[in-house]
């Protein structure tokens, strides 16, 4: 397939209408005509093109200011620190997150995101420092997370336990929020026989089954393709407006044009 | 030149101003902007905001024959794009004497 | 509720690892096959070879977790809940392979107190489930533990019944109690048997919910 046949096709698969698809294609390939370039060079790989080009049409020009509808304050950090023997990993993190907002962790590798994220769940002590966290809270880890021997309804079962859900309904609760990731799960299926992406799938859905009010998610895409990732970001934006608070690591630059608060752990030093 | 995350935000800002001055195409709106000095847009970055653009009625394309190479789309701006342009340039007037307080040397400050 | 939702589905887990769940049947066989001609010894050998493979069985059970179980605690599981519930499932497994070896020996052999036989097989996979509990809690590396593990089995087997190394080992009760139902001696065999077995379940089981407790504690942070 060329460029734009394949540009198109990823259109239509995100849920662009045949026709606008099919205009978006053709400016797009008379935009890369008149800079005398071919797309592949202008615009990079068509799949991620499409999806950017998606996620920047539905952003509205003149955005409304979001913090009006904003809700209570659902985590707050003032001025937390963490050191691992001599090393400082982070210091002086402050961090508000409300209601209906989105904060991204963002930082090179090894500067604390997920030991940030720990912290926020309360798995991890901060060496400085104050938090405040609404009580019900949902973490999704990395990776792990999950027992590999346990089929994905046996996931929800004990999740939906330890929060004090009955099987019956936990198992129902999973399937529907898994349904909404566009993952039906089988039924006879191991964790540890999922792909890397449904597995990930899997554990944004324990970390959300007890309905909590705050979501920390540690890039939770891995693994994911285009349709999922932007399933995922859907996903997070209804939560938003639904009224939670998400707290995401993320390594990615283009989801944070998105988000409402942006915490560079990078250049806290 | 303008770091990237600024960019984002002033992008939509800075091409409907220069739509207001004369309708453009997309490679000639870039080469004002790196003219002026406000940033090297991508083709990733720019085509998207003309879209952008054009889906909510600010500026209406056309399409032009070129003299040389193939056709271009030229964008005019529309009225619904003035109103925001205008909107927004108070914003960002009120917005940058802020900063500008803020980043005065202590002293200097009105 | 959360441990017996722990409980079985923890057994399921086991369940489906066929292969170590056949390995974990068929080691005490070994043990006792080695030993078939002495009848006290292969008693004793073979309820060795079920606390054996129970307390590494647990171990693994113990290891396998320690990615969810920060994220059930989370959830508002409790501490105990977890744990009790795997200790649930452990013992149960290990209950079932004591009868099972029970019919074997009642079969294979006479002994004078078929009831005390049975006993020790009991007691060793019961105390094998906290024992093991303990190890993997102290050492949360698969290997280190299985290495700690085989180090106590050999020192029980090698030491000398009753010198004080023996006495401070977990499964010193199954040769009390073997002494008693495989030689007739006095009960007191039984009642120090007993003693010794409740001692070590109990500092066991204390011992791994406190380190537990300690791994999986929670920051309670005031609400904002």
């Amino acid at each position: 397939m060329s460029w734009p046949e394949r540009f198109l096709a990823e259109l239509v698969r995100l849920g662009v209408q045949q026709a606008r698809a099919r205009r978006l294609t053709e400016d797009t390939a008379a935009q890369a005509a008149e800079q005398a370039c071919d797309p592949g060079g202008l615009f990079g790989p068509p799949h991620l093109y499409a999806r950017h080009l998606v996620a920047e049409l539905a952003a509205p020009v003149a955005a409304p200011p979001r913090f009006t509808q904003a809700g209570p304050v659902l985590l707050n950090l003032t001025g937390v620190g963490k050191r691992y023997r001599r090393r400082t990993v982070f210091d002086n993190v402050d961090l508000t997150v409300r209601g209906g907002e989105v904060a991204a962790v963002v930082g090179a590798n090894g500067c604390g995101k997920s030991t940030l994220l720990r912290i926020c769940a309360g798995l991890t002590r901060p060496d400085a420092g104050q938090v405040r966290r609404t009580r019900r809270v949902g973490y999704v880890p990395q990776d792990g997370g999950t027992a590999g021997w346990l089929t994905a309804d046996e996931h929800f079962t004990l999740f939906g336990a330890a929060a004090g859900v009955v099987p019956r309904r936990a198992r129902s609760t999973g399937a529907h929020l898994a349904a909404r990731l566009a993952w039906r799960p089988e039924p006879a299926q191991r964790a540890q026989q999922l792909s890397g992406g449904t597995r990930q799938k899997l554990n944004l859905v324990l970390g959300e089954l007890h309905a909590p009010d705050l979501l920390l998610l540690d890039e939770p895409y891995q693994g994911f393709d285009q349709g999922t990732y932007v399933d995922f970001w859907r996903q997070v934006h209804s939560w938003r407006d639904a009224g939670r608070a998400v707290v995401v690591v993320t390594h990615l630059l283009h989801d944070l044009s998105t988000v409402d608060h942006v915490l560079d752990l990078g250049e806290q030093r | 030149m303008m770091p990237k995350p600024w960019l984002h935000g002033f992008l939509d800002l800075c091409l409907l101003a220069m739509l207001r001055e004369r309708a453009d195409y997309g490679y000639g709106l870039a080469q004002r902007l790196a003219a002026a000095g406000v940033a090297d847009v991508p083709g990733g970055t720019l085509y998207p905001a003309l879209l952008r653009l054009e889906e909510q009625g600010l500026a209406v394309p056309s399409w032009a024959p070129s003299e040389s190479g193939p056709r271009r789309k030229y964008y005019e701006i529309t009225p619904a794009g003035l109103s925001v342009l205008a909107e927004q340039s108070a914003q960002w007037a009120r917005f940058r004497s802020g900063v500008d307080i803020l980043l005065a040397p202590v002293g200097e400050a009105q | 509720m959360t441990a017996l939702v722990v409980a079985g589905l923890s057994a399921r887990e086991v369940s489906r690892r066929r292969t170590a769940v056949l390995l974990v049947i068929s080691l005490p066989l070994w043990f006792y096959l080695v030993r078939r001609d002495q009848t006290g010894q292969s008693i004793r050998m073979l309820s060795l070879g079920i606390g054996w493979s129970i307390s590494t069985l647990t171990l693994f059970v113990m290891n396998a977790s320690r990615g969810v179980d920060p994220r059930l605690r989370l959830n508002g599981a409790s501490v105990a809940g977890l744990v009790s519930g795997r200790l649930l499932a452990m013992s149960g497994a290990g209950a079932l392979l004591a009868l099972g070896y029970w019919a074997l020996i009642s079969l294979d052999q006479r002994v004078p107190h078929p009831f005390a036989a049975g006993l020790i097989m009991l007691l060793a996979a019961l105390v094998a489930a906290p024992f093991g509990s303990l190890v993997g809690a102290l050492l949360p590396r698969e290997l280190e533990g299985a290495l700690a593990l085989l180090s106590v089995c050999a020192v029980q087997m090698l030491a000398d019944p009753a010198g004080l190394v023996a006495k401070l080992m977990p499964f010193w009760s199954i040769r009390e109690i073997g002494t008693y139902a495989v030689d007739d001696t006095g009960i007191d065999y039984l009642w120090r048997g007993l003693t010794h077995f409740a001692v070590v379940w109990i500092v066991c089981t204390a011992g791994t919910l406190a380190v537990f407790a300690h791994r999986l504690r929670i920051a309670h942070y005031p609400e904002p």
